[in-house]
């Protein structure tokens, strides 16, 4: 997976795993090793999507990129 | 959205559903006042705010009295030095105030019992900007204190007792939290004793010394083996005596400044009358049983401070509509001595002043209580003892006060009942359409029958119940109200099912926890995965229980309660430590945290591995470890499992299955009362708390993820077919003989429940609610819209409050990880 801040490339599990919240959409928030950027990341695809800036949320209905993941349950 | 505008009218507010604005613009100037002046003592997040500091001042004069009399009984000791810091220990009279007490010296500070746990008193010496100025001059005073308590706190004698092995596995943290003793425990009141007999502390000084001169005569009697234990008792008599004289000597101290302000200082000459009364009130309660509604909420507080002052309580348990109603009835209706506003304004001072109190707690506290210091949740309506309804006017001026001052602490629990009246009702709604996150509606004819089918208490006593912290009813009697809960019987139940994957080894700890149940990888049957977990709950039910028991049983010994076995009847009469079991019934429960993951992994996992066959055990468990990582794919088809919620017979048996198998062991575990031990599944904020405890598990979660939100609430966003499907699979549950109450989260649409139509729509609701014979429910009823704007603009919607759990909080105080949680519920469209 390559980081959409610093463009460092590494299998998904070495980018630190923090949360997902929205236990049913494969959009969870991960960590940089390299920049420390947080990243929305597409665990199907295995493609970082966005950077996630603090205070923003990662996935679904939160504030920050609330179009990421389908809002199945509403 | 739009910018919240302070300037718009009322009219335009409420459609705007921008409640707190509103509040401001409807109460009066006092409570707007008052309201603004208190001090946020919840974490935010998990840390204080700013300019919050903890008090030194009680520690520091409890320490040197307790070092003084060393050679005295525990109580005694106890109580000489709790005397010490209420005759020495500052005061303070907010502006504009009616009640007055705190456990601090300054309104910003915080209690810090020093006596209670030397993990706590590491941590605080270690906590950065609470220390007050001097800093380092106060470091040294909190190293000196910590050197002196070193190895002789409650909890550190609890713990030399403990089996070494119990010890270490409960102090990892990952089964359990909180800490065997009345130093941090939730105590009930005796508010029978205190209230509905009339009771002041003078009439109790009456009682204790009758009983000290029959004991003392015996003494000097007949030798025999039935005056032995006067001995003590007649210490403890006289350890009681000790602090009711020094409680009605504090009260006079406050008297004394209220005259002493309004006779040399105060120029307004209506608020000088005020503190004249405010005077005259201090000097009659606690001393005297109260006469008006200001000594009545007067004597409650002071009943509450000074148990806070002997020990840092978790929870407050009341019934303030039931207890305070002749007193306001009298003032408001038949002496008309107070107009409708003012004892309006009185009630919201009530709630503000319990608001402001706050205590320093360890981190996981902070991070399982997030914006609050304690679960205050006071008990509103139900029924009296001969089952007639007990609401009243002042049920309806309590939820009316709490829209006006929005406190998240305290919040409101009420006790529905087919009675209630569509008055008090609608009183309720707008509390929670106000999104208050409050009042939790209790089902009030299950609950009565379940205290009884679990506890024995006889019906009438059954009735007097009150939320004993966020959610287990508890009797206010002689032999029913139970002084100590503690919080250490608290199960983290999401290890039930990792440790049954796990051959009993905790992954995220690193060590062997549960049994060893076998190697999961080769169980061939559900069963066997199920005997497994059946094994690994009554572990960690049985290692949290004993624990418990001997702080318990070990209590009286190690910290003991002066103030509070002042308060009891059966202290009184028999010379006893209240929190000794000699004269309680047992109200006892475990409170099981991160619950339903349980039913959704089984289920998943005898869906997918044992009846379909597509994944084997090996393959989970290996995905297990690896948690999750590269077995997307297989994680979404382990989330779109059955899952509970959803009316789906396949996991709701299994959930019933669980719950039959913990009740039958919670009648084969017994509390030092002899009484049983059942299950009350809730969370507080432990589903944050523990996320990262928690390691992968077969419901499709991650180690890091929030767990889900608690009892018997659906995973957020699983529940899927609509709320009545909730309630089905909720109803399946038997709530009287499954477990002691059953906590669920619901959030509703506030645009579908506005205006009368709303109403109807949410009373139609609660009538299936109490058919299908749930005991609990809770809404918030805040939109997306509203929290994501407060994600995105907390210092615009400081008001805006939230039900987290078994309790509610400001939504700007609680993490973004538990705002995310609850932005991720399901609004249900009823």
């Amino acid at each position: 997976m390559k980081c959409t801040e610093c463009g460092f490339e590494a299998p998904v599990a070495k980018f630190r795993y923090l949360y997902n919240a929205r236990i049913d959409a494969s959009i969870t928030l991960r960590q940089c090793p390299q920049c420390q950027a947080w990243l929305a990341v597409d665990e199907l695809a295995g493609s970082a999507q966005q950077k996630v800036g603090p205070g923003e949320a990662p996935w679904g209905k939160s504030a920050g990129i609330e179009g990421l993941a389908k809002d199945a349950a509403s | 959205m739009a910018e919240p505008v302070k300037d718009l009218n009322v009219d335009d507010l409420e459609k705007k559903q921008e409640w707190w604005w509103i509040a401001e613009k409807k109460r009066s100037k006092r409570l707007d006042y008052l309201r603004k002046a208190v001090w946020k003592k919840g974490a935010v997040g998990g840390n204080y705010a700013p300019g919050i500091k903890v008090d030194l001042e009680l520690p520091t004069l409890f320490t040197q009295m307790y070092n003084w009399w060393k050679f005295d009984p525990p109580m005694l000791r106890r109580a000489k030095a709790n005397a010490h810091v209420l005759d020495n220990i500052t005061i303070f009279i907010t502006d504009h105030a009616q009640l007055v007490g705190y456990m601090g010296s300054l309104p910003h500070t915080i209690l810090w019992r020093v006596d209670g746990a030397s993990i706590v008193n590491e941590e605080l010496y270690n906590e950065p900007g609470i220390i007050p100025e001097p800093v380092e001059e106060n470091l040294k005073k909190i190293a000196d204190l910590n050197s002196f308590w070193a190895g002789q706190t409650a909890v550190d004698k609890v713990a030399r007792l403990l089996d070494p092995e119990d010890a270490v596995k409960f102090l990892s943290g990952a089964i359990g939290w909180g800490a065997p003793t009345s130093a941090y425990g939730y105590s009930g009141k005796d508010y029978e004793f205190l209230f509905a007999k009339r009771n002041g502390f003078s009439d109790i000084l009456a009682m204790i010394e009758e009983r000290l001169e029959n004991a003392e005569d015996r003494t000097i009697g007949t030798p025999g083996p039935d005056i032995l234990p006067l001995y003590e008792r007649i210490q403890n008599w006289e350890a009681m005596k000790v602090i009711l004289e020094a409680a009605i000597r504090y009260a006079n101290r406050y008297a004394r400044l209220a005259r002493t302000i309004a006779e040399n200082y105060e120029t307004d000459p209506v608020r000088k009358e005020e503190l004249i009364r405010l005077a005259e009130t201090c000097e009659h309660v606690p001393a005297h049983a109260p006469r008006n509604l200001q000594e009545s909420f007067q004597y409650d507080h002071f009943v509450q401070m000074l148990a806070r002052l002997e020990a840092h309580e978790g929870a407050w348990p009341a019934r303030p509509d039931y207890y305070h109603w002749p007193y306001y009835n009298k003032d408001v209706n038949i002496d008309k001595r107070l107009t409708r506003g003012e004892a309006l304004d009185l009630v919201g001072e009530f709630l503000i002043r319990a608001y402001e109190v706050g205590g320093f707690g360890p981190r996981w506290a902070r991070e399982g209580l997030q914006g609050i210091t304690g679960t205050w949740v006071w008990t509103l309506g139900g029924v009296k003892k001969d089952g007639s309804d007990a609401c009243n006017d002042l049920t309806v001026a309590l939820l009316q006060a709490a829209r006006l001052v929005r406190v998240s602490n305290p919040t409101f629990g009420f006790r529905w009942h087919p009675k209630v009246s569509d008055a008090v009702m609608r009183e309720v709604f707008e509390c929670i359409r106000h999104g208050l996150g409050y009042p939790s509606i209790r089902n009030d004819p299950v609950l009565v029958k379940n205290a009884m089918h679990w506890h024995g208490h006889p019906l009438e006593e059954a009735r007097t119940w009150v939320h004993q912290a966020c959610m287990s009813p508890c009797p206010t009697t002689k032999s029913g109200v139970q002084p100590m809960r503690m919080a250490s019987a608290t199960a983290n139940c999401a290890k039930m099912i990792e440790y049954a994957l796990s051959n009993g080894y905790d992954h995220v700890v690193q060590m062997q926890m549960g049994p060893k149940t076998g190697d999961p990888a080769k169980f061939a049957t559900f069963e066997e995965l199920f005997t497994a977990w059946v094994a690994q709950m009554e572990w960690i039910m049985n290692t949290l229980v004993r624990t418990v028991n001997l702080g318990r049983y070990k209590d009286p010994e190690f910290y003991g309660r002066p103030f509070l076995s002042a308060t009891y009847e059966r202290s009184v009469e028999s010379g006893l430590d209240a929190v000794s079991p000699v004269g309680e019934r047992g109200n006892c429960w475990v409170t099981f945290f991160t619950w339903v993951e349980n039913a959704d992994s089984l289920a998943a996992v005898k869906k997918l591995v044992f009846d379909d066959k597509k994944y084997t055990m090996a393959e989970l468990v290996s995905a297990m470890r690896k948690n999750w990582d590269g077995n997307e794919q297989m994680r979404l088809d382990f989330v779109n499992a059955p899952k509970w919620g959803n009316d789906d017979d396949y996991v709701d048996d299994i959930m019933i299955r669980c719950l039959r198998e913990v009740a039958r062991h919670s009648k084969e575990i017994k509390c030092p009362c002899g009484n049983n031990w059942p299950a009350l599944p809730e969370n507080v904020s432990g589903n944050i708390h523990y996320s990262s405890i928690v390691g992968s598990l077969p419901n499709g979660r991650r180690l890091g993820d929030a767990l889900y939100d608690g009892g018997i609430s659906p995973g957020p966003g699983l529940d899927k077919k609509g709320p009545t499907a909730v309630l089905k699979s909720c109803g399946k549950i038997d709530h009287v003989g499954d477990g002691r109450a059953f906590l669920l989260n619901q959030r509703l649409s506030p645009t579908q429940l506005a205006g009368e139509k709303g109403y109807q729509l949410w009373k139609a609701y609660i009538r299936t609610w109490a058919d299908l014979g749930l005991d609990h429910v809770q809404f918030n009823m805040v939109s997306d819209e509203t929290l994501r704007a407060a994600q995105k603009d907390p210092e615009k919607y400081q008001e805006v409050i939230v039900r987290v759990a078994g309790y509610s909080a400001h939504f700007v105080d609680i993490s973004r990880k538990t705002q995310d949680n609850i932005i991720q519920r399901t609004i249900q469209g009823i």
